[in-house]
Parts: C-alpha cells; structure tokens; sequence
C-alpha cells in the first residue's frame, strides 16, 4: 500500500489553523491522516463500523480540542493517534461492558507549558523501542502487544494465555517498568 | 491512595496501554488534571508507545465517515443526509474473534516488516485451540518472518508412539512439513524460502498427528488436529 508521508510541520500549521476554526484547514488535515487514523482503529477493534465511529469521534474531539494540543504531548501525528486509540477503546469498552461508558476526555486537562522536543529524538524512539521490546520476556511482550494493538482487558489476555488474571497484570507490570529501564538507558 | 512515584509510573503506562479501566481509569484521569507530574508521565508513554500506532498499515476510510463528521459539526451545513447505515444492524460479536467449526488456531506474531526507513514490530496473533477450549500452543514469527517460534500452553505430549507434525499449508499443491513438535515449552522452527513464501501467501498453518518421528511420507498421513489461517492482528 502506498504509504502517505506525513510532515509534522504542515500538520502543525493545520491544527493550529484548526484550533482557530478554519474548515478548510480540518479538511486538509482529515485527508492527511484519515488512512493511518483508520487502519489503526481498524485494527484495533477488528470490527469497520466501530473503526468509523471511533474515527468520527476522534476528528469531532480534534475539531474541539485543537487547541490544547502542545510540544509536550508528542509530535501532531502521534497526538491524533492516541486520541484515536483511547476513542476506540472506549468504544469496544462501551459495546462490550456497558458500566463502563463515560470515559472522561484527556483533553480536559490543560497544560500551557511548552517543552520543544526535537522530533528526531521520537523517530529514533521507535527503533529504541522495537529493540526494547526484543529484551522483554515472550509473554511479557505478547501482553503489552496484544493489549496495545488489540485492546486486549486483564480477563481477555487471562483466557488468551492461559494464566490467572493476577499472573498477566504482573507480566505486564513488570514488562512496562522494564520497558521504560531500557527506553531511559 | 497515595500517589507515590512508583505507583504512578506503572498506572500511568497502563493507563495509555489501555489496560487500567473503569473506576481505576476514571481516579487516574482524576490525578492527570491535578498533577503536572502525572500527566508528563501520560505523555512519556504516549510518545513512545506511539511509535507502534504509526506501524500499522494505512487504510483509506469510506467517504460516509468525513461527510457524518460534517453532518455531526455543521448540521445546518449538511447538504448530504448520510445514510444511518452505521446504526442499522449493529452487531458486536465481543471478542469471539474466530469461530471455525472444528478449531481454531490463532497465533501471536510478532513480525518485522520492512517499512521505509525504520524496522517496525507489527503484531499478528493467536492461539492454536481446540474447539473453545483452552489455548495449546501461542506462536510467535521472529527474525524477518523466517522463524516462527511455539510455545506450549496446554497441549498434551501427543498419544504414545504419535507426534504432533506442523505444516504450511500452501495456497495450492501438498502442504509443507516444518517438522515435528517436541514436547516442552518452546520450539523454534526455521522456516525455508519455500516455506516462508508459502506462508506469506497462505497464512495457514496446520497439525496433524503422525507416527514417531513424523509422517513417513512427507506429506499428512494421520488425523488434521487443527487448521487455520494466521491473524494479523
């Protein structure tokens, strides 16, 4: 698939024209990141009509919260993708187990600082992380991997694993504190 | 509850994995908005668990999705009535993810795929099952997708004098042997050009039970325990 390059700066001048309400800006910016947006939900709920609705939501929630985005919560992109992410958990949470409904919005919080952090330093991340990954436990990174890619509760990955529920919070405690050991080195 | 350092660092990697929910999620988001600490604590996994979200294929969304979010904006502007398709029949199956009729293999996979620049785990996954039962074996694909990596869950040795075969089951033409399973925790198979290809191709994965040793032929010779295909996840 042809793979959309995106540049953090343009998508930072759109959304700080988005946060001035221009339409046209949000426009540019949905057909920016409208495919990777969508093949993140969609893999994360497995379900497209779920994947639709998490992404309107997202975009509704970007359109409001424009805003409020700054430096410290990562490059414009990873910032949308993470509002896509908690959108459509929240949403397979919603359908599955319904008490769970009324995830309060993270954009409530406001913070002014602002923290410039090269982007270089986030790129290279990703290659730390992958390598960090590779020092974790296999059950340990399955884990975290299932829970970030697919959702996946403590109870799901208990059934998944074949492991008490109290078994899997510690390897996924243990591979996230490890995780972060080896991301700070 | 207090909100020590250490407590804090693990709920607030949880919280952006998504596995700290309900009333525990909702207290954490209430310490977000009071603690700037807690909060660069969010945005430090954010940032780094990020990496992944950007590493999953890109998919270009039905149109219906930009004029609904219009629509949901701008509703004196709507000049289309976007079908309320999306409400119609809605069905949420849980996470009863796949249901063959006699089993179900589902494996873990962690693959590294090529993408411009930068190696990137992609996840694909599952568990070999038998029917709905507990899981057998969880398999992961490491090393550039030429080694594919078992781990015993559940499975029983097989019967005396039998072993567990696995197979490649290509597109078209004989399946592939990938040897048999030793009984223990984790099994490392190699897999060949052919049989990579043929994977990559198939994504289908079978067991079948054979004499010691393995099928005496080369291709199945006892019961299919399991088919599947893999599930990129």
């Amino acid at each position: 698939m042809a793979s959309v390059e995106v540049n953090q700066d343009e998508l930072m001048r759109l959304l700080r024209s988005v946060a001035r309400k221009d339409r046209q800006a949000f426009q540019q910016l949905y057909s920016q990141v409208a495919a990777r947006m969508f093949g993140l939900c969609v893999k994360l709920a497995n379900h497209r009509e779920l994947a639709e609705e998490a992404m309107q939501e997202s975009f509704i929630q970007i359109w409001h919260h424009a805003g409020e985005y700054h430096r410290d919560r990562g490059a414009p992109l990873a910032w949308m993708m993470t509002i896509a992410r908690y959108r459509t958990l929240d949403l397979m949470r919603a359908r599955k187990v319904r008490q769970t409904a009324g995830d309060e919005h993270l954009e409530q919080v406001e913070d002014r600082r602002a923290g410039p952090l090269d982007d270089s330093l986030r790129t290279s991340g990703s290659a730390q992380l992958t390598g960090c990954l590779e020092e974790l436990s296999d059950v340990q990174r399955d884990s975290i991997l299932l829970a970030y890619y697919r959702g996946f509760t403590h109870d799901e990955l208990s059934e998944t694993l074949n492991s008490p529920v109290g078994t899997v919070k510690s390897w996924i405690r243990r591979g996230l504190m490890a995780l972060k050991r080896c991301l700070e080195r | 509850m207090r909100k020590s350092p250490e407590r804090v660092e693990i709920l607030a990697a949880e919280y952006v994995l998504g596995s700290l929910k309900g009333p525990a999620r909702l207290r954490f988001e209430g310490w977000m908005m009071e603690s700037g600490r807690v909060r660069q604590e969010v945005w430090f996994w954010e940032q780094q668990l990020g990496a992944l979200s950007t590493a999953t294929p890109q998919e270009t969304p039905p149109p219906r999705v930009w004029s609904d979010i219009q629509r949901r904006l701008w509703p004196e502007q709507a000049t289309t009535t976007a079908a309320s398709s999306a409400k119609a029949g809605w069905f949420w199956p849980g996470w009863g993810l796949v249901a063959t009729a006699a089993a179900v293999l589902f494996a873990v996979l962690l693959l590294q795929q090529p993408s411009p620049g930068v190696e990137r785990p992609l996840l694909a996954g599952a568990i070999i099952k038998a029917d709905m039962g507990d899981p057998l074996w969880l398999l992961s694909e490491t090393g550039g997708g030429n080694l594919l990596k078992l781990r015993s869950v559940a499975a029983g040795t097989a019967e005396s004098g039998k072993d567990y075969e696995l197979w490649v089951v290509p597109e078209d033409g004989e399946p592939l042997s990938l040897g048999v399973l030793p009984a223990g925790d984790t099994h490392e198979v190699a897999l060949s050009d052919e049989a990579q290809s043929s994977l990559t191709r198939s994504r289908t994965l079978a067991i079948s039970l054979e004499p010691e040793g393995g099928s005496p032929t080369g291709s199945p010779t006892g019961p299919i325990l399991h088919v599947t295909r893999l599930y990129e996840l």
